[in-house]
């Protein structure tokens, strides 16, 4: 056991380098240096040159992701010449009204989708399954911004109960959790394409645990129908579901781009939406590899989180 | 078994049971009628398909999905069960009728403890305190023979054996002190060594706690000795059931006649043929008409399949046929080939043996770091075995699954290669080869594999298939191929409509079929079966072997057939090997085997198959305890871990092989029987000539 | 069955088979198409899809619409019979509109699809057939690309390139390779240890004959399987693509470019403009979806079957 998380961390070190290095290859390639938004559109070639080599732009690629890498170690992660912030300054506002954002969308999605999916393997091909399987089916053939429009559509124009877009009063994440309200649409929309996919996966994962025999022997010992589930079926059906959670990181970091774009909260999502307006490449970057090292550590918890549940790994 | 009591504890009367597929609905179980006094073990008997399981699920209400009870009546002890609500069925399950299964790997809670696993049952229907309930189920898992229960209470399934496991079932089952126990298959899934433990342990505890038994299973041998009745399946019905003896002895109906005629026994003659039945079971979504045994009954008339006999008889021995058989079968005629095609088994020309394995090693390494995977320990699947094969020979090896033969098979036909020592064909070390001459080679080792749907490629049809060796050998003409291709089809009974068809539409047996063509095709000089009909239903299984059997005597090709059955190894071999963790513990004839084994281990396996006849009696578990890792194999000789001769010699020095007869050679320090002339010098070759 | 002696003495070849006959007469793509058929939503989604590529490529041949020349008289009109589903801004007919940008939804899913499979089968491929270290690189390589949000990478490509049909669609392609990479890779590695790969070996076949004649048919079916999920994701992120503004460039739209304002025409009660082109892409993705599960049982019916 030791062994296997110590495998995986040092597994999950590696990938994240690569995430840094593929990261800033990329920015490299789709801008460059933030020299022109430093020095601005028509800064001369002299000039150029020297910042360049001042901010050690000129080295080779591979020493300046070793720069890039080392700095974003200690959490410096450059200077937003648009914004005339760190960026470092920049991510640390906006972070915590992300994760509320996100962490209340993946919760309500587990809330729902757990229960739903095990309710749906139980009640299989009844009428109810079948409903259900419509729903989750066709959200999870939705862009979130047409969900969202349709929430917005409905329960802020047309009943007034939600307002449309955040109000820019709410600046913090208290504020956030004091105005249920403000932050009811984006979270349902976020929660809504999360549901979608881990309620079928739900169901198809305890689909599998009811086919086997230790739920057939379970019933044979006379135990009533709630109890089997209960203490046979939901944990093994689960188990699976801790690795989907890890993997579904990467969808809940582009579901906040669009979601707290189309109701304008003001978060990472927000930020980078306007860095890419802007070409604010220190922010772009900065965020493509916090997204990229949540998603890896994400995995990395879930694989771990497995390992502890699940005995056949644990006692290996 | 005990004398026959008077009250039946479970009385099933005119039970059908449904089960509704997507398009269809299947008659799994027709008008079924049996029942069981206090204190007998009933046996139920049939193939795969034939409704024995979906019978016993049927007693508890807990049928798969869209599977029901149409008519008929289950009553316990005069409680109908039949119609009663779930929730007083649940006070009678895991109660009343207790059931285990067959497979323990799955049927266990991978994510829950043992211990919690035995409490449950007795914490529900006892409703006693946490702490009695735990008394209670170390109290079961020391009756069921699980040893240290204090200490393996807080395992989890996947940290205990196979046949731990399955004592692990059975003390679940028996923790509320059940009236009936419906053992389904309790012990097709372990090897024959556990097997017996296990059927000992079930008879043990039957008599102790004066249960009634249902046990369910497909294995003749299994039922023979240990039930009182036996009940005879087929296509959803029950078509014979009598007493024990009566059934093994006097049967009436054909079905039971062929089942018993088409196992080979340990003394079957190898000259005679196995009785066959020929096709397939029918297809019950819905039954056919008439008997539903008609259309593979040798003895069936327009009468069979239009009209269905009913189960009738008397003084207790019931069966379903018109035109009854009366007892066992005669022997059959033997299969005589012609003089002139019989190959004799001999050296070749120049003194060597045709295929020689010397001292032949494979291991597997396992692996372990947090980077780079070093080494740090291997499997020792094969350690060290020496043996021959002559031109038209059978070479049969047995042994328990986990004891290296597999892949002793796959290193004769270069499937994987040995870490040390050497395979050589006609004297040549051909796997040393390269190239062009390696895939000449190859020509002559060819390889029928065990499991028939892994085998043969999805996507290929058959004529693809048969035609694959001989393009990758580039023999032949595309005419030529496919005059080959008509021929070996026809040797191994298949038609040539087949050639169109793709795997998934044949059955097992067909499958089995094209494996074997594939095999032939080459004209190799040596075939390896693996374990050739262990995936196949026991009615079957003949067909596979007499054509295995007739094309080893019409063709002399050598072969080295592997199982775990001896008997099926004795039947098509010449000579037998015995296998034990890696090593080759005893070489002989099949009599040398069968009726001299020299080594403990030859000796337990023996007496621990199940055999088909009620008047054999049994004796005690002949082989304690389970198969030592090979990853760690015992010091000196491997078996000494489990054999009651065992002394301090045996784990200090590791037996050679001695001669004990002419080909006659066992590894054993305190053998059975006396050694030959030859014991004195130790026979490093493995061959005594 | 007369023919069939009663005892089990061989055979005499030339009578009836002694294997007994083959009952099925099927095909392995037959059966896979059968089982297909039989599930209606299978059909449904398949029928979708036929009719979205018939209405978007033949539509405009019977329903032609200026969608090049802005016509700023004509602009968020509400449906009429002159424009069955109104104008939009540029006064462009919707009804039109969302033939055109179906089309190039449509071209550019269908299009990142086929490369996204192409490249990650070969890639997949190749580290299951070579194992080892080159294996363990190749496919922390894909770990490394899959733990990055697709839509980071386009949305920061898209801020280089001019947006067109072909640049998009080789964004998306080069990106989404992974997950069939790592499908195809796991197919292999099941499928090299599988008895009839084995059997091909020991005849003496070579390496190529092993990957053409065994390995690559069998693992096709989990790449075609792939093939409907990839389209259907590839649409939804040019969708998002279109919806942040990093759209088609003008005149040409794809239905997510459409939806870019759709915020504006929800609010100002322009519903024409948001609803039938929205509703349009749903449908498309959610039958590429119903397809690729339909075929994935199908295909395990298949091989279930014994």
């Amino acid at each position: 056991m030791t062994g296997y998380i110590i495998r995986r961390c040092v597994a999950a070190v590696i990938i994240a380098i690569g995430v840094a290095a593929v990261s800033y290859a990329l920015l490299n390639f789709a801008g460059g240096s933030p020299v022109y938004a430093a020095l601005g559109t028509h800064a001369n070639p002299k000039a150029v040159a020297q910042w360049n080599r001042v901010h050690g732009f000129d080295k080779p690629l591979i020493v300046q992701i070793g720069n890039y890498v080392w700095n974003a170690v200690q959490l410096k992660f450059g200077y937003s010449y648009k914004q005339g912030q760190s960026v470092a300054a920049l991510l640390d506002e906006n972070a915590g009204r992300t994760a509320y954002l996100s962490g209340s969308a993946l919760v309500l999605a587990l809330i729902i989708a757990l229960p739903l999916g095990i309710a749906q393997a139980v009640k299989r091909n009844s009428v109810s399954d079948y409903a259900a399987t419509a729903i989750t089916f066709t959200l999870y053939s939705m862009p979130a911004f047409f969900l969202g429009l349709i929430l917005i559509q409905f329960f802020a124009l047309d009943l007034h109960i939600f307002p449309p877009l955040v109000s820019s009063n709410v600046t913090s994440v208290w504020a956030s959790f004091t105005h249920p309200a403000q932050l009811t649409l984006p979270i349902v929309t976020l929660a809504a394409l999360t549901v979608a996919g881990f309620s079928r996966y739900m169901r198809s994962s305890a689909l599998d645990a009811l086919a086997q025999d230790y739920i057939r022997l379970a019933r044979a010992k006379g135990l009533s129908e709630r109890v089997v589930l209960a203490r046979h079926l939901v944990r093994n059906a689960c188990l699976p579901m801790i690795t989907l959670v890890g993997l579904a990181i990467p969808g809940l970091l582009a579901g906040n781009i669009i979601t707290e774009t189309l109701y304008n909260y003001p978060g990472l999502g927000l930020l980078f939406y306007n860095a890419l307006q802007g070409l604010d490449y220190p922010v772009l970057l900065a965020y493509t590899l916090i997204g990229g090292v949540l998603t890896v550590t994400g995995n990395l918890v879930a694989d771990i989180a497995v390992a502890a549940a699940d005995p056949r790994i644990r006692l290996g | 078994m005990s004398a026959p009591p008077a009250t039946s504890v479970l009385e099933v009367n005119g039970l059908s049971t449904h089960i509704n597929l997507t398009r269809s609905v299947v008659h799994a179980v027709g008008d079924v009628s049996f029942e069981i006094k206090a204190g007998e073990t009933l046996g139920l008997v049939g193939e795969s398909g034939c409704g024995k399981s979906m019978t016993g699920l049927s007693l508890l209400n807990l049928l798969p999905h869209g599977g029901h009870i149409v008519e008929g009546s289950i009553k316990l002890s005069g409680l109908e069960l039949v119609g009663l609500p779930e929730r007083k069925l649940r006070t009678i399950r895991g109660n009343e009728i207790a059931m285990i299964f067959q497979d323990s790997q799955s049927s266990l809670n991978p994510t829950m403890t043992i211990g919690r696993q035995v409490m449950e049952p007795v914490r529900l229907h006892r409703g006693v305190s946490k702490h009695e309930a735990l008394d209670r189920a170390l109290e079961v898992l020391e009756l069921v023979g699980l040893p240290h229960p204090r200490e393996r209470f807080d395992d989890f399934p996947h940290q205990l054996s196979g046949g731990l496991r399955q004592r692990v079932m059975i003390a679940i089952a028996l923790a509320c002190e059940p009236k009936v126990l419906v053992a389904d298959e309790p012990t097709t899934a372990l090897d024959v060594t556990i097997q017996a433990q296990i059927l000992a342990l079930l008879d043990d505890l039957e008599e102790r706690l004066g249960m009634s038994t249902l046990l369910i299973t497909h294995d003749m041998g299994v039922v023979a000795g240990r039930t009182d009745r036996i009940n005879v399946m087929y296509a959803g019905r029950i078509v014979e059931t009598a007493t024990t003896y009566r059934l093994f002895t006097g049967m009436r109906h054909p079905y039971t006649q062929a089942l018993l005629g088409s196992i080979p026994s340990l003394d079957q003659d190898r000259e005679k043929a196995l009785y066959t039945i020929p096709g397939l079971p029918p297809d019950l979504a819905p039954p056919p008409s008439g008997c539903r045994f008609a259309a593979r009954c040798a003895y069936a008339t327009d009468e069979c399949r239009e009209h269905e006999p009913p189960l009738d008889g008397a003084e207790g021995h019931l069966f379903a046929c018109w035109h009854p058989v009366d007892g066992p079968i005669e022997r059959l005629p033997t299969i005589v080939p012609p003089e002139s095609v019989k190959v004799p088994i001999a050296a070749t020309a120049n003194g060597r043996h045709l295929l020689e394995l010397d001292g032949v090693v494979r291991e597997f390494p396992v692996t372990a770091g947090i980077i780079l995977r070093r080494k740090v320990d291997s499997v020792k699947a094969v350690s060290g075995v020496t043996l021959h094969v002559d031109a038209g020979e059978t070479f049969g090896l047995v042994g328990e699954s986990g004891c290296g033969k597999t892949t002793l098979g796959k290193l004769i036909v270069g499937a994987e290669l040995p870490d040390g020592g050497t395979v050589e064909l006609e004297g040549k070390r051909v796997f040393a080869l390269k190239g062009r001459a390696l895939r000449r080679a190859r020509r002559d080792l060819q390889m029928m594999f065990q499991d028939p749907y892994a085998s043969l490629d999805p996507r290929m049809r058959v004529q693809a298939i048969l035609r694959e060796p001989l393009e990758i050998q580039k023999i032949g003409s595309r005419q030529e191929q496919d005059e080959r291709i008509t021929t070996v089809l026809r040797e191994v009974g298949l038609p040539q409509t087949a050639l169109e068809r793709y795997p998934h539409e044949f059955s097992g047996g067909q499958r089995q079929r094209v494996g074997l063509a594939r095999a032939l095709m080459l004209d190799p000089k040596v075939i390896v079966a693996d374990e050739p009909v262990s995936a196949l239903d026991v009615s079957i299984r003949s067909q596979i072997l007499n054509l295995m059997r007739r094309l080893q005597l019409e063709r002399g090709t050598a072969s080295v057939v592997i199982s775990h059955d001896l008997a099926v190894v004795k039947y098509l071999s010449d000579r037998i090997g015995v296998m034990y963790l890696g090593k080759l513990v005893e070489l002989g004839n099949g009599d040398d085997i069968y009726r001299r084994a020299a080594h403990p281990y030859t000796d337990a396996l023996i007496k621990t198959i199940p055999v088909p006849d009620p008047a054999v009696k049994r004796a005690d578990i002949a082989i304690s305890g389970e198969l030592p890792s090979p990853r760690n194999p015992p010091s000196g000789c491997r078996f000494r871990t489990r054999c009651p001769r065992a002394q301090d010699l045996c784990a200090e020095e590791e037996p050679l092989l001695r001669s004990f007869g002419p080909g006659h050679v066992a590894a054993c320090h305190f053998p059975l029987q006396a050694p030959g002339e030859a014991a004195a010098e130790a026979v490093a070759d493995g061959d005594p000539e | 069955m007369e023919g069939v002696p009663p005892f089990g003495s061989p055979n005499i070849p030339t009578t009836a088979p002694e294997g007994g006959e083959v009952a099925l007469i099927t095909s392995g793509w037959r059966l896979a198409a059968h089982e297909f058929f039989s599930n209606r939503l299978a059909v449904v989604g398949l029928g979708i899809i036929v009719f979205f590529i018939v209405f978007c490529f033949l539509g405009p041949i019977v329903y032609p619409t200026n969608q090049t020349l802005t016509q700023p008289l004509l602009s968020d009109m509400a449906p009429a019979a002159a424009h069955l589903l109104g104008t939009d801004d540029n006064g462009f007919d919707e009804f039109g509109r969302i033939m055109v940008g179906g089309q190039t939804a449509l071209e550019i899913g269908f299009f990142a699809a086929f490369m996204a499979t192409v490249i990650g089968t070969l890639y997949g491929a190749l580290a299951g057939l070579v194992g080892g270290i080159v294996d363990a690189v190749l496919m922390r390589f894909v770990d490394i690309l899959l733990s990055i949000p697709l839509l980071f990478i386009v949305l920061i490509l898209a801020t280089r390139y001019h947006a067109t049909l072909i640049s998009q669609s080789l964004i998306i392609g080069l990106f989404s390779w992974q997950a069939p990479s790592r499908l195809v890779r796991g197919e292999v590695l099941t499928l090299r240890v599988r008895d009839f790969v084995t059997a091909a070996r020991i005849m003496g076949g070579t390496r190529r004959r092993l990957i053409l004649r065994h390995l690559i048919p069998n693992a096709l079916s989990v790449v075609i399987v792939n093939i409907t999920f990839l389209i259907a994701d590839s649409i939804l992120l040019i969708a998002y693509l279109g919806f942040l503004g990093f759209g088609l460039a003008y005149p040409t739209a794809s239905w997510g470019d459409m939806l870019g304002n759709a915020q504006d025409a929800v609010s100002s009660g322009y519903w024409w403009l948001v609803y039938p082109v929205g509703a349009c892409l749903v449908l498309v993705v959610m039958a590429c979806n119903l397809v690729g599960d339909a075929l994935r049982d199908a295909f395990d019916v298949r091989l279930r079957k014994r």
